[in-house]
């Protein structure tokens, strides 16, 4: 009989937990129930009479779909996802991805900048060029021209996911079409692992030039600081341009954070 | 055994049919259907209780609660006027159905 429960279960775990499906798991349970102690009367085994029951449970699809109206009421049904609007909304997010993931990259090579300019001017080697007051002031107007497109990209990039918000109330996909978005994150997966690989690694070395450089010459950290900002600046980047064509396909999948369940929670 | 999806149109008239001569609750409509068709036909509990909800939300059934004595609680359904008219027209749909189908059916 665990059995029995415990697949009941297993199909109701997808199921939002309202009051009308509670009270039908109890009612599924009680028949199933039922027809098990039948069985066993009849002198069935154990494994027959569990194999019975779940052979006869059916498609617990077809009871969501039935649900599913019931739950939403006199709402309208979730739309469907017709192919192209599909690979527009995953292009999107690709290049959402890439427009955020560069900003953020612009907002930390700015003050990387500031800093080797600063520092070059404080040693010396700007001698004849500019003047150590003229570095500094030209450093944070750099930082500053780079942080404005940075923001630019930020609402830019805003704007065009804006265009799909429609789809966190829900969609439903087609059968095709999930095969179809299935294929393309398992081509995806490698790419994915590769460069959240990259994007460790280069947080784990990023401090390697700080530190050897403060063995050689304890005046120079400076530039190793502009390395690790440059190289978390780019892990950065590879981490959020990665995750966010990884972020598409978890969502049109509805895996992880966006199963149904976490759907019903927002 | 006939397939599920022969059938699907006519399963909520079996139900009705299960429930014409009084209240009867999930287990026991499922048993009879089965005993009925000569273990033809066996409705999935899926089935079964989606035809629940659709029958009850359409008026055609409405359901309450009956404890038994050893402290179960069971989800009994009785039919409505509504739904014997419905059933009316299911059989009256069926029988055009099995004239027009009969048309085409020959034995080679």
């Amino acid at each position: 009989m665990d059995t029995i429960t415990g697949y009941l279960n297993n199909m109701f775990a997808s199921l939002p937990r309202t009051e009308q499906t509670y009270k039908l798991k109890q009612d599924l349970l009680l028949s199933m129930e039922d027809k098990y102690y039948e069985l066993k009367q009849d002198g069935k085994s154990e494994n027959e009479a569990v194999g019975i029951v779940i052979s006869e449970f059916g498609n617990i699809d077809e009871l969501i779909e039935e649900l599913g109206i019931a739950v939403e009421g006199t709402d309208s049904p979730l739309p469907q996802l017709a192919p192209e609007d599909t690979w527009s909304y995953m292009a999107a997010k690709k290049r959402a991805g890439f427009m955020v993931g560069l900003g953020v990259m612009l907002c930390i090579v700015g003050p990387a900048l500031l800093i080797l300019l600063s520092t070059l001017a404080e040693y010396g080697f700007l001698q004849g060029v500019i003047s150590e007051d003229t570095a500094g002031i030209l450093g944070v107007v750099i930082l500053l021209v780079l942080v404005a497109p940075a923001v630019g990209l930020f609402i830019y990039s805003g704007t065009v996911s804006e265009k799909y918000k429609y789809l966190q109330k829900g969609f439903t996909l087609p059968h095709f079409l999930r095969t179809e978005i299935e294929q393309r994150s398992r081509a995806f997966t490698p790419t994915y692992t590769l460069s959240l690989t990259m994007g460790v690694c280069l947080c784990v070395l990023s401090p390697v030039p700080v530190i050897t450089w403060s063995m050689i010459n304890d005046d120079a950290t400076a530039y190793g600081v502009v390395i690790l900002l440059a190289l978390v600046a780019l892990a950065v980047f590879l981490f959020i341009y990665y995750g966010s064509i990884k972020d598409s396909f978890k969502f049109l999948l509805k895996e992880e954070e966006y199963t149904y369940n976490a759907f019903r929670a927002q | 055994m006939i397939s599920s999806d022969v059938i699907r149109g006519y399963n909520d008239t079996l139900i009705l049919y299960m429930l014409l001569d009084g209240e009867s609750y999930g287990y026991e409509i499922s048993k009879n259907i089965r005993k009925l068709s000569d273990e033809k036909y066996i409705m999935k509990e899926t089935t079964l209780y989606s035809a629940f909800t659709r029958l009850e939300k359409n008026g055609y059934i409405d359901s309450f609660f009956l404890d038994e004595t050893f402290g179960k609680r069971r989800t009994y359904y009785r039919i409505t006027p509504l739904g014997l008219a419905y059933y009316r027209e299911k059989c009256e749909e069926w029988k055009v159905t099995q004239e027009v189908v009969n048309k085409f059916i020959k034995e080679l």
